[in-house]
């Protein structure tokens, strides 16, 4: 007697149940980031997308979203870096090795990625933004004869602020991608690029814009001023991606949190088209 | 075409006889206000109510709800769904409402489906009874086409005939095939004649007289004309009066914003994820970490829930996500007016 289908199987099941998943590394990345390498109870690979999210759970205290840092190929663990800003993740920071904590995912619309496939790539990464840069930065580098140039350019605020220094170092050297990093703020110690990420523009050789996609991933304030530069090279707008940060509460496009005009960053995002962000007010003000 | 006419005395018995297998919950009386509330007796229930302070909502969609509940001792994680599936049947939902609970429907049911919410509605008989008039000066459910309800009922009921001293006739039309077998199984009332037919026509002409216009212009050009106002000044203007306290929200038969946060038992060792209404006009509501926030100004949250409720909804449902019951506007404690800015922006533009 209902007028809606009843959903409820015999096993009740729910879309806000996390799965367990085990800390098999955990790394200080500064002060402030820990780096999470992470497999799910059951041993299967969480199949994410470059860009995607997931919630995570400690139970009794809470969720949030964090972009997953890993590419899908590397399936046998995927990593996330989280920034310590609030309980939960403050929580997180406190965790061993071998604990489990709770995951939802992954969610949301990640990178187009056969879209991307025999296109020259640029990425533009600011701060925590090298997170989720990073899952599409490893599957160039694995799937590398499937693209064009890669450039990647990532500014920090200070060099001990620099995340994935590792990873730096080895981008550095590879001669698979044209890689600059610069800082706001060089200390003594720093011999690299300093001034702010735009100022990296200039060590790029001529983009084709036909033939260059560009990633832009950072805090509100950059992502204005990359765009200019990106736009003023005349790669068009369908050609420039974004990541967008919102806090999803629910991640399934139910609680609104995350919602722009008509739009839900986690159903319809992270991941956006400059062309149709530049027609959502709020996106990135 | 009606299916059956039922009166309401007849009526009230069938569900005194429904309420053995479901939970009823329908419009009572409270001082000079009616609430919707879960009665043990129907003689409780004043089916001739004019409106109730709240809808229904609460009821699918409960203000707080536990998610799934959890045991997180020394390493071991065990997480175990709550749905709530009782029976329960709302007697003497308006139109307003219905097409309230069916925004709820698909909202709750598109991409990821929710499980809590559709548990529940799954479980859920409604009875409609259609409003002849305006039930309060300062709705505008006709402006915003919400008067009527074709859909997201059992059975509607039209009061054709009403003594005023609370003998009604109602005219039924069944909504879906469980709606049908109720009456029927019960042998209610009698088919309807050729009078009964053409009464129900005259009470429909009748109606559409009985509800005063509030704004000057077709509901279906409201998305234009809000996509014309994003920057009118009339946001911060009217926002200066704003509390932000979320009462609007609060009210709002269509809103279905929530928070989620973990509550622990006494022992620390098991608890249970919640959920719990949240609302847009509240200034943290679009804060992220670092202490940004999108919309940390109240012209720009206002804008949000306006264009929400009157653009975004309709375009992502495809129903309007304003039913014009006007529960916002009477719940302000600033007196603002989401029928006055609608009129307002027309005057701009």
């Amino acid at each position: 007697m209902t007028t809606l289908e009843n959903p409820q199987l015999n096993q009740p099941s729910s879309i806000y149940v996390p799965e367990p998943a085990e800390i098999i590394k955990m790394a200080k990345l500064t002060e402030m980031e820990m780096h999470y390498e992470l497999r799910l109870a059951d041993g299967r690979p969480l199949g994410q997308d470059p860009g995607q999210f997931v919630q995570v759970s400690l139970l009794g205290v809470g969720e949030c979203p964090i972009s997953l840092c890993s590419s899908p190929t590397r399936p046998e663990t995927f990593e996330l870096c989280i920034r310590r800003v609030g309980k939960v993740t403050e929580c997180l920071h406190r965790l061993s090795e071998g604990d489990t904590i709770g995951i939802r995912g992954p969610l949301g619309h990640g990178f187009d990625v056969n879209e991307m496939h025999g296109k020259d790539i640029l990425i533009v990464a600011g701060g925590l933004g090298i997170a989720p840069a990073r899952s599409l930065i490893q599957y160039i580098l694995d799937e590398r004869e499937r693209f064009g140039r890669f450039f990647l350019l990532y500014g920090g605020r200070t060099p001990q602020e620099l995340l994935f220094k590792d990873d730096v170092v080895r981008w550095r050297e590879n001669p698979d991608v044209d890689f600059h990093v610069t800082v706001d703020q060089p200390d003594s110690g720093w011999r690299g690029k300093s001034g702010v990420v735009t100022t990296l523009f200039r060590e790029l050789p001529k983009l084709d814009p036909n033939e260059t996609l560009a990633v832009i991933i950072g805090p509100p304030i950059m992502f204005k001023f990359v765009v200019l530069e990106i736009l003023s090279r005349r790669i068009p707008q369908t050609s420039i991606y974004c990541s967008l940060e919102r806090q999803m509460k629910c991640g399934v496009g139910k609680c609104g949190h995350c919602q722009v005009n008509n739009i839900y960053v986690c159903q319809e995002g992270p991941v956006f088209k400059y062309a149709q962000l530049k027609a959502l007010r709020e996106s990135v003000e | 075409m009606l299916d059956r006419i039922v009166e309401k005395n007849e009526l009230l018995e069938l569900v005194d006889e429904l309420s053995r297998e479901r939970t009823i919950i329908g419009p009572v009386p409270r001082e000079e206000h009616y609430f919707y509330e879960a009665v043990k007796n129907v003689r409780e229930l004043d089916l001739g109510f004019n409106y109730c302070v709240y809808s229904p909502k609460a009821f699918l969609f409960p203000p707080t709800e536990t998610l799934f509940r959890f045991e997180a001792q020394d390493g071991s994680f065990g997480a175990t769904p709550v749905l709530e599936d009782r029976p329960q049947a709302f007697v003497g939902v308006h139109p307003c409402d219905i097409n309230a609970i069916r925004l709820l429907d698909r909202a709750f049911s598109r991409d990821h489906a929710d499980e809590h919410y559709l548990s529940r509605r799954g479980a859920t008989f409604i009875i409609g009874i259609d409003c002849p008039k305006a039930c309060i000066e300062g709705v505008f459910c006709v402006d915003m086409k919400s008067n009527n309800a074709e859909e997201g009922f059992d059975i509607m009921c039209y009061p054709l005939e009403d003594d005023g001293k609370g003998q009604v006739v109602y005219g039924v039309m069944f909504g879906t095939k469980a709606g049908r077998e109720w009456i029927l199984y019960h042998q209610a009332g009698r088919a309807p004649s050729v009078k009964d037919e053409r009464d129900f026509k005259q009470y429909q002409r009748q109606k559409e007289q009985a509800f005063p216009r509030s704004i000057p212009y077709d509901v279906d050009t409201l998305p234009d004309l809000l996509e014309r106002s994003y920057d009118s000044l009339l946001w911060e203007a009217t926002a200066r009066r704003c509390y932000s306290c979320g009462s609007c929200n609060l009210s709002c038969p269509t809103c279905y914003c929530f928070d989620v946060y973990d509550e622990l038992d006494m022992t620390l060792t098991s608890g249970e994820r919640k959920r719990e209404w949240d609302g847009c006009q509240l200034p943290g509501f679009a804060l992220v970490a670092g202490d940004h926030n999108f919309r940390g100004k109240a012209a720009s949250r206002l804008r949000h829930r306006i264009y929400r409720k009157g653009k975004w909804v309709r375009e992502r449902e495809g129903i309007s996500g304003c039913v014009g019951c006007a529960r916002c506007d009477r719940a302000c404690t600033a007196k603002i007016s989401s029928i006055e800015i609608y009129n307002q922006l027309a005057e701009e533009v």
